[in-house]
């Protein structure tokens, strides 16, 4: 007779109730194999017997045969939808999925039927610190606790959810109540010292200072808190928020262990009323002579001594700046220019160290073809030269840089940094063909660093050379990688993906652009996977310091500059689609080199190898495969899919999401979302963009076009403008017929405020054209405003050539967008533009006529080789 | 205001590799008015002759190259060196002099094959060069007539140093 409650249904015979029992702890014990065939033994009798039918599914996808085992599950949930078995097994599959909502449904579903599920809900739990759902947390971290107050994680874990719901009263109450009944700590436990610096940190953060002190000495003094250097960094920034007269002293101590960490000499300064980011001419002497005594008492750290550099002024800076860079490069520091490029913010600073530098150069000259004296020593004056190129290029001197750079390969030619640098130079002059070459040099000089492989690498993606870029960076990939593309993807090396991206985009090629564009956001969506696994270890560990700084870290994870970057640009593509649908058609085999192509069918050969092996290894082995998904194989090689895929706008709207509270003070970061904003008929949202936009720079070119288009969107006339109100935000809103007269309301309030009202938008076009006639980049944007405003186009490319004129200040930047421009809107005049550009900035080839990149391109590739010209042979 | 001593400048040995051999090329394109040949580059980066073919150091940076191979005849084997030569901007600092005994000393201590003796062409016009080596014990042995096709004076002294035969493990000069 099965036990009361439990419906017929599930009840098992005792034989094979026993069996079930068995199939569980084969699982536990990961002995696939068995327990498949015992579950199949069950089903055989009872197939429609939903908890065997679930365990099997797990087993089945820890072998590594996932739809199967999915479909298992989904059949076992709907045959006993009351246990909490099937649910919880349901949960499991959905986490592996990383469908963290969904897993978190199904584990609320089996806490429904097993409400005191330790398992279940410390597996709740991590899912709802993943999802931050906090209140919920709560909840769930009480109820573990109740269940077993034994155990120390439990209320450590509590404290630890009330701290991130915010509630720190609540947090230390627990704390404090665990600290009284704790007992039989050993001596020296990591554990409960970690505990101890976490309370310390809670009640530093309730700004409770005195108690934090007073538990921090205790249990210094006590010997609990073992960690001394936290001791100490903890004990010297609460004294500093006392402002008591004993933080002094305790900033030297740390200062004595460790005289090159920036922070203990911000907070040493602070204890004296110092701060070190706002230094003034009243307190500047006195902190110049805190260094000073510092850079006397620890002669070897570099700390204090850049400190001083940084605080002082005048001929105090001069007086500090000559020592400080005879040293180093005496010493032959390649980093020392960016060291001290930050000190370049002030231009006294800046012609400072220009002199100073030269003046040590008149020193140290000497001819390249006889022995140096040898008072001088020749790498000084080779570290000499290669600051002051760095220097000169800095400041836009890219010739003198240049001068500089050849007189110091001429005298000692086997020096990387040199040949690297020079291709940076040209790379800034606009060549980014001789750029590649000679960062190739510099490659040659020796193969085995991989600092110099991978500039290597960038700079032919720079210069569109993918495939031969791919080949370098291939020369350290795994060898039995897919691709060497495939295995920077990866290890996730952003650097790559940023640059091949934006180097199919400028070679023309959206698709593929597009796809490393969204493999960097599929990095970003790891990251942000990869912190799942430090709800339960940290907790656990009571390593809670550094796991709340992790989760802070998590939460700010895409204002990182590569995720802004690529959230940015794959908009822009899915904006461009939208525009223009034709795009997707468009995109196929056509454009793809020939190189491309074979790399094509290369991948296809490595995949259909690895499927075979796949194919050969008998399927039923023991091995788990564990219940993450492994990769699936790459089904859209070249992008076309992704490129084709329905909603552009709607994609788009989701990458720029994060954007607008992580990267409030990009003014890029606005005007895209005022794109996919305006598109999607969001616009409240178009319009805060606008003015998000308008708070960062009121006179930006790009925010000039969008203000223009808003208003051209807006009021063509009257009939459409009350029509396009129509939407409201939110989801679903389409359906709604009626006008919403609020966001009518909002948009015609705000929007008075970004353009007047009255003037004609020709009429405001000229205004601003007149207002920044002397910037490229503003010239440009009046050029594009009046091209869409229906001018025509010989009048549109007079207003753009404009930018040539000597007045105008313009970079090569503003000139390759004109270039774009003129492309863009089939100008006949496009060579003409190239051939001026390419006058003007003499040393640049972006310009050159389109029928001479490819030989260009090849430059790129070839390395001069001095040797060959001489007679004499020796073999 | 506090400062380090200009630290003494050091030099250091690296034996040529395929990783480093841009370097090799890049100096004997600017030191020698001659070309080599790519058999030369082979051979040079053999695991065997690694002591023999070295790249010279510079607080760091690489401002010379020697490269020798062994020759055995009548079971006599001798070391030849092929190239050998500093930059000229750091030239009379004792860099050459230093590598020269660098190289007789692992010469000397060199055991699969003893060598006996280290010999090398210096053109007739480059008696700097010959003093040089004439300071480290080299004598010349003779004159190689029409050694250099091209460039004059076509001949080349024959300098030599025999080894004096030290245990393998001794470096001791």
């Amino acid at each position: 007779m099965p036990p009361a409650g439990i419906p017929p249904s599930r009840a098992l015979p005792l034989k094979e109730s026993g069996l079930f029992k068995e199939v569980l702890h084969y699982y536990e014990d990961r002995q696939l194999k068995k327990g498949l065939k015992t579950a199949d033994a069950i089903l055989k009798k009872f197939p429609k017997h939903g908890e065997t039918l679930c365990m099997k599914g797990l087993i089945l996808t820890h072998m590594g045969r996932r739809e199967e085992g999915l479909e298992l599950v989904k059949q076992g949930v709907r045959f006993d939808l009351t246990s909490h078995i099937c649910w919880h097994v349901f949960g499991l599959i959905q986490k592996g999925q990383k469908n963290y909502e969904e897993a978190l449904k199904s584990y609320t579903q089996a806490l429904r039927f097993d409400k005191d599920n330790m398992n279940i809900l410390r597996d709740a739990a991590h899912l709802q610190t993943q999802l931050r759902l906090y209140d919920a947390l709560v909840e769930t971290r009480h109820t573990l606790l109740r269940l077993r107050p034994q155990l120390r994680q439990n209320w450590i874990a509590l404290s630890v959810a009330y701290h991130l719901r915010g509630d720190l009263a609540e947090s230390k109450k627990v704390l404090e109540q665990f600290e009284n009944i704790v007992k039989n700590v050993p001596d020296y436990d990591v554990e409960m010292s970690e505990i101890l610096l976490y309370h310390i940190r809670v009640l530093e953060e309730l700004s409770e200072y005195t108690e934090a002190l007073a538990l921090l000495d205790t249990h210094a003094k006590s010997r609990m808190i073992i960690d001394r250097v936290a001791i100490m960094e903890y004990r010297a920034r609460i004294l500093s928020k006392l402002q008591s007269p004993e933080a002094q002293q305790a900033w030297q101590g740390l200062i004595e262990q460790n005289p090159d960490c920036y922070d203990y000499y911000k907070g040493f300064l602070s204890s004296r009323a110092i701060d070190l980011d706002a230094v003034t001419d009243d307190i500047r002497p006195g902190a110049l002579q805190i260094l000073q005594d510092f850079v006397q008492q620890f002669p070897r750290a570099a700390a204090p001594q850049r400190l001083a550099l940084s605080v002082s002024t005048g001929e105090q800076f001069k007086e500090l700046v000559e020592p400080y860079l005879r040293t180093r490069l005496q010493k032959g520091v390649p980093s020392l220019f960016t060291d001290l490029k930050a000190l370049y913010r002030s231009p006294e600073k800046r012609d400072a160290i220009e002199s100073v530098v030269h003046a040590l150069l008149d020193t140290l000259a000497h001819a390249p073809d006889a022995p140096c004296p040898s008072s001088i020593d020749p790498t000084v004056y080779i570290w000499t030269l290669y600051f002051l190129a760095q220097h000169h290029s800095h400041l836009g001197r890219h010739a003198k840089a240049l001068e500089l750079l050849d007189t110091a390969i001429a005298h000692t030619p086997t020096l990387p940094e040199l040949y690297m640098f020079r291709g940076r130079v040209l790379k800034r002059l606009g060549d980014p063909y001789g750029a590649a070459r000679w960062v190739d040099q510099a490659r040659l000089l020796d193969l085995q660093d991989r600092f110099l492989n991978a500039r290597c690498g960038k700079y032919r993606l720079r210069a569109g050379l993918i495939d031969e870029a791919v080949e370098v960076f291939g020369l350290f990939t795994k060898k039995d990688a897919v691709s060497p593309a495939q295995d920077l993807e990866d290890m996730q090396s952003l650097l790559y993906l940023i640059e091949e991206a934006d180097a199919q985009l400028r070679n023309g090629n959206h698709a593929m652009a597009l796809k490393k564009y969204l493999a960097i956001q599929k990095v970003f969506d790891d990251f942000e996977d990869d912190q799942f696994d430090f709800h339960g270890y940290s907790v656990r560990k009571f390593t809670i310091n550094i796991y709340l700084n992790l989760l802070k870290w998590e939460d700010n994870l895409r204002s990182h500059p590569a995720y802004v970057h690529a959230a940015i640009a794959a908009s822009r593509i899915l904006v461009k689609l939208h525009d223009d649908p034709s795009m997707a058609s468009a995109a196929s085999d056509s454009h793809l080199s020939g190189a491309e192509k074979k790399a094509k069918k290369k991948a296809k050969k490595a995949e259909k190898k690895v499927q075979e092996e796949a194919k050969k290894a008998p399927s039923s082995t023991n091995e788990d495969k564990g219940l993450e998904a492994t990769a699936p194989k790459d089904e859209d090689p070249d992008g076309t899919k992704l490129l084709q895929a329905p909603e552009p706008l709607e994609r788009a709207a989701k990458l720029l999401k994060p954007l607008q509270t992580l990267a409030k003070s990009n003014i890029e970061a606005w005007v895209a979302v005022y794109d996919v904003a305006i598109r999607r008929k969001k616009y409240l949202q178009a319009v805060q963009a606008l003015h998000h936009a308008h708070a960062l720079q009121a006179d930006s070119p790009e925010l000039h076009v969008r203000l223009v288009d808003f208003k051209r969107r807006c009021a063509p006339n009257p009939a459409l403008r009350v029509n396009m109100f129509s939407d409201t935000i939110g989801p679903g809103s389409s359906l709604s017929e009626k006008p919403d007269e609020s966001v009518a309301t909002v948009v015609s309030a705000f929007l008075p405020k970004l353009l007047p009202d009255e003037m004609s938008l020709e009429a405001y076009n000229s205004q601003f054209l007149q207002k920044h006639s002397t910037r490229g980049d503003a010239v440009l944007a009046a050029a594009k405003v009046s091209q869409a405003l229906g001018a025509p186009r010989e009048e549109v490319e007079a207003a753009v050539f404009n930018v040539l004129n000597a007045d105008v200040e313009l970079d090569i930047e503003t000139a390759v967008a004109v270039d774009a421009f003129l492309s863009e809107i089939r100008s006949p005049r496009e060579e003409e533009f190239r051939s001026a550009a390419g006058e003007r900035f003499a040393l640049s080839t972006v310009f050159v006529p389109h029928a001479k990149l490819p030989e260009l391109r090849k430059s790129a590739l070839h390395v001069p080789n001095v040797a060959e010209e001489k007679e004499e042979v020796i073999s | 205001m506090s400062e380090s001593r200009p630290a003494q400048p050091r030099v250091s040995f690296a034996a040529v590799t395929p990783n480093n051999l841009g370097t090799v090329r890049k100096l004997n394109s600017v030191l020698f008015p001659i070309k080599y040949s790519e058999k030369f580059y082979h051979d040079i980066v053999q695991p065997d002759v690694e002591d023999f073919c070295q790249l010279i150091y510079y607080n760091d940076i690489p401002v010379g190259t020697m490269c020798g191979r062994v020759e055995v005849k009548d079971g006599q084997a001798k070391l030849y060196l092929m190239t050998f030569a500093v930059l000229a901007p750091y030239r009379s600092r004792g860099i050459g002099s230093q590598s020269l005994k660098h190289l007789i000393q692992t010469t000397a201590a060199h055991a699969k094959p003893k060598i006996n003796a280290i010999y090398l062409h210096v053109q007739v016009s480059n008696d700097e060069a010959k003093r040089f080596y004439e300071r480290h014990g080299f004598k010349e042995v003779g004159l190689y007539k029409d050694y250099y096709k091209k460039i004059t004076p076509h001949d080349a002294w024959i300098l030599q140093l025999d080894i004096e035969q030290k245990d393998a493990a001794g470096g001791n000069p």
